[in-house]
């Protein structure tokens, strides 16, 4: 096999993509089995004597698994409610005409557009005077505005791509609307459906903004745990780095599994 | 007794309209071919009996009862999509039973009539497999057991043959043809190839543009084209039109002048000829299977152009000024590009149309 330079170029760039996406991963990693001096020596030290006590101590500590607990909590509860919400608007949205359409759609992208943070105070205000501070419900809501679009957005795009004929002999055949949904486009639509699944569990997962400011002691998930380490006198690096892991290594090894879908739901409706 | 019957349907996409009052009527048990070139609105045509589209005007009946604003699925017709539309998740069974689940029929019930459909269509080894496992022509047969299964008053067939290799498409037709003698139901089928509609149909419609250009057995379009349209659509390859001046018309015939005519005149009995007065435009048709190179008595004198040779025949292109000319010869007749030849017809194959394209 010959290599082209435009293959070789091509292999640069990626190994450089790869090791910027990956390099803070390794450091998260890495720390995580550092002790503190290591950690903090300067230059860095690439090879250590690794330790577990960070581990130890994480689990010692029920605040840990308790966040981890609230994150499963409101990650599972966000992406069910996301996914039988935003399946059948999807459907809608991809198969019907109705007024305003293009604007609900325009709508629902441009949730997407703004900064997360824009929102973080009035959020906490309304969170406040509702007395829903430091529920799972709040999270859950506030991570479902998140969240629905993307799921409209990934499912609609794969029902457009479902032939209409389908339908239509369905209609022949004496099928309803909803027993075409049920019977023709939630089984032909599953891989984008699963997809925009992983997306918004991974988001409500990883989610920390919202989390810090909307919870306190009670409903605390495991990004917050993991930053309220950090204290005015003490910046336990190893403590932080081995939460992070722990949090981190579900979901990728998760998303590893499931990556081949995944980049179907990226590209779909690219191509065809 | 009128079984389907359109009363001057009409139908509007905002601005535009694509059928413009359509009057069509088959009795049961009658093969009904929609023909016409793509755009004509047969498509369309079907798809409103169907239900699939809305009625802009008009009235529509089956079996004595108006259906132009009922539920698709309460129509009891079956189509059969040019596209298959089978369901991809679902077996070959599961496809063909989908509707009389809807129907809420029971199991056994279901069974019997898939098997029994199955068995007609020759799938029966297919039963388990995926619409993906299936070739051409296999999925076709599951388009056509499924509609058959719910055993509908009226087939609807939209192109179900246009997305086949040739060998498969003629292979189909005569299955089609065979499936309809067998079931002997009303059957409307649309195409834009005017061989599936010869072989087929009981009746043609043929339409242009929104509107009914002619209704009749394959024979009657074949033999009397109501105009131009239908007289160069229905027959390969078309007819050959070539425009004379009338030079003499009375009761007992007319004489028609044109460069290309042997002798440049022709000579004609025509039961309208009192119509026309000397000085007029007529369209000459001439089909291309009814010229013959051979014939002692010659009509037209042309000038060879170019041969096809299609093994048991030919195709011969031929002009007489800056009109061509088709035949189609048996055999392989020598014809050297740019000889001159003559071909003759039998009179009783000679068309006249009017300037406007209309019969004479």
């Amino acid at each position: 096999m010959r290599l082209s330079s435009g293959k070789i170029l091509h292999a640069i760039g990626l190994t450089a993509v790869i090791l910027f996406t990956l390099f803070p991963f390794y450091w998260m990693v890495s720390a995580s089995f550092k002790t503190q001096s290591d950690i903090l020596a300067s230059p860095p030290v690439w090879l250590f004597a690794p330790t577990l006590d960070h581990y130890r101590e994480i689990f010692a500590d029920s605040k840990v698994l308790g966040a981890v607990g609230n994150s499963l909590i409101i990650a599972t509860a966000t992406t069910a409610l996301a996914v039988m919400l935003g399946a059948p608007a999807a459907f809608a949205l991809a198969r019907y005409e109705f007024r305003g359409k293009s604007d609900l759609w325009f709508w629902f992208i441009s949730n997407r557009m703004k900064s997360p943070i824009v929102l973080a105070l009035p959020v906490y205000i309304l969170a406040l005077q509702l007395k829903m501070l430091d529920t799972h419900l709040v999270l859950i809501l506030i991570y479902l505005t998140f969240n629905l679009p993307i799921v409209v957005w990934i499912c609609t795009d794969q029902f457009k791509s479902i032939p209409p004929d389908l339908e239509q002999a369905a209609r022949l055949d004496g099928a309803d609307q909803f027993t075409i949904f049920r019977k023709i486009y939630l089984p032909l639509g599953a891989p984008g459906i699963a997809v925009s699944a992983i997306f918004s569990f991974i988001f409500s997962w990883n989610e920390l903004l919202y989390a810090l400011v909307l919870t306190r002691r009670d409903v605390q998930t495991a990004p917050v745990v993991a930053t309220s380490f950090m204290s005015g006198y003490e910046l336990p690096w190893g403590k932080i780095m081995a939460t992070g892991t722990v949090i981190v290594l579900p979901v990728t090894i998760f998303a590893l599994i499931v990556s081949r879908h995944m980049v179907r739901g990226l590209t779909m409706g690219a191509t065809k | 007794m009128t079984f389907l019957q359109l009363d001057t349907i009409k139908k509007t996409f905002g601005e535009m309209s694509v059928i413009k009052g359509v009057n069509i009527s088959a009795s049961k048990g009658e093969f009904v071919v929609f023909v016409g070139p793509s755009g004509c609105g047969k498509s369309t045509l079907l798809r409103m009996i169907a239900g699939l589209e809305d009625v802009s005007s008009g009235r529509l009946s089956i079996d004595g009862k108006e259906v132009t604003y009922e539920e698709p699925a309460k129509r009891e017709v079956s189509m059969v999509f040019q596209s298959y539309a089978l369901y991809p998740h679902m077996s070959v069974f599961e496809n063909m039973a989908f509707g009389l689940r809807m129907a809420k029929l029971p199991e056994d019930e279901i069974k019997r009539r898939v098997g029994e459909a199955a068995r007609i269509l020759q799938i029966e080894a297919l039963l388990e497999r995926k619409p993906r496992a299936l070739s051409g022509g296999q999925r076709q047969r599951v388009a056509i057991g499924r509609s058959i299964v719910r055993n509908p008053k009226i087939f609807l067939f939209d192109e179900p043959l246009s997305n086949l290799d040739a060998e498969l498409r003629s292979q189909m037709r005569v299955e089609i043809a065979k499936l309809h003698r067998k079931l002997g139901a009303t059957m409307v089928y649309v195409t834009h190839d005017q061989v599936e509609a010869m072989t087929l149909a009981d009746r043609i419609v043929v339409l242009r543009a929104g509107l009914v250009e002619q209704i009749g057995s394959p024979t009657q379009l074949y033999d009397h084209p109501a105009n131009t349209f239908v007289a160069g659509f229905i027959g390969s390859p078309k007819m050959n039109f070539l425009t004379a001046k009338v030079a003499s018309a009375d009761a007992s015939g007319l004489r028609l002048d044109h460069p290309g005519f042997e002798g440049g005149t022709l000579s004609l009995a025509h039961g309208s000829a009192a119509k026309v007065r000397p000085g007029d435009t007529l369209t000459v048709g001439l089909r291309p299977e009814h010229l013959d190179v051979a014939a002692t008595k010659p009509l037209l004198r042309l000038t060879a152009d170019f041969t096809e040779n299609l093994g048991g025949s030919t195709q011969i292109y031929a002009r007489t000024g800056d009109e061509t000319v088709i035949i189609l010869a048996n055999g392989r007749p020598d014809l050297p590009p740019g000889g001159a030849i003559t071909a003759g017809i039998d009179p009783r194959h000679i068309y006249l149309f009017t300037p406007d394209g209309l019969a004479l």
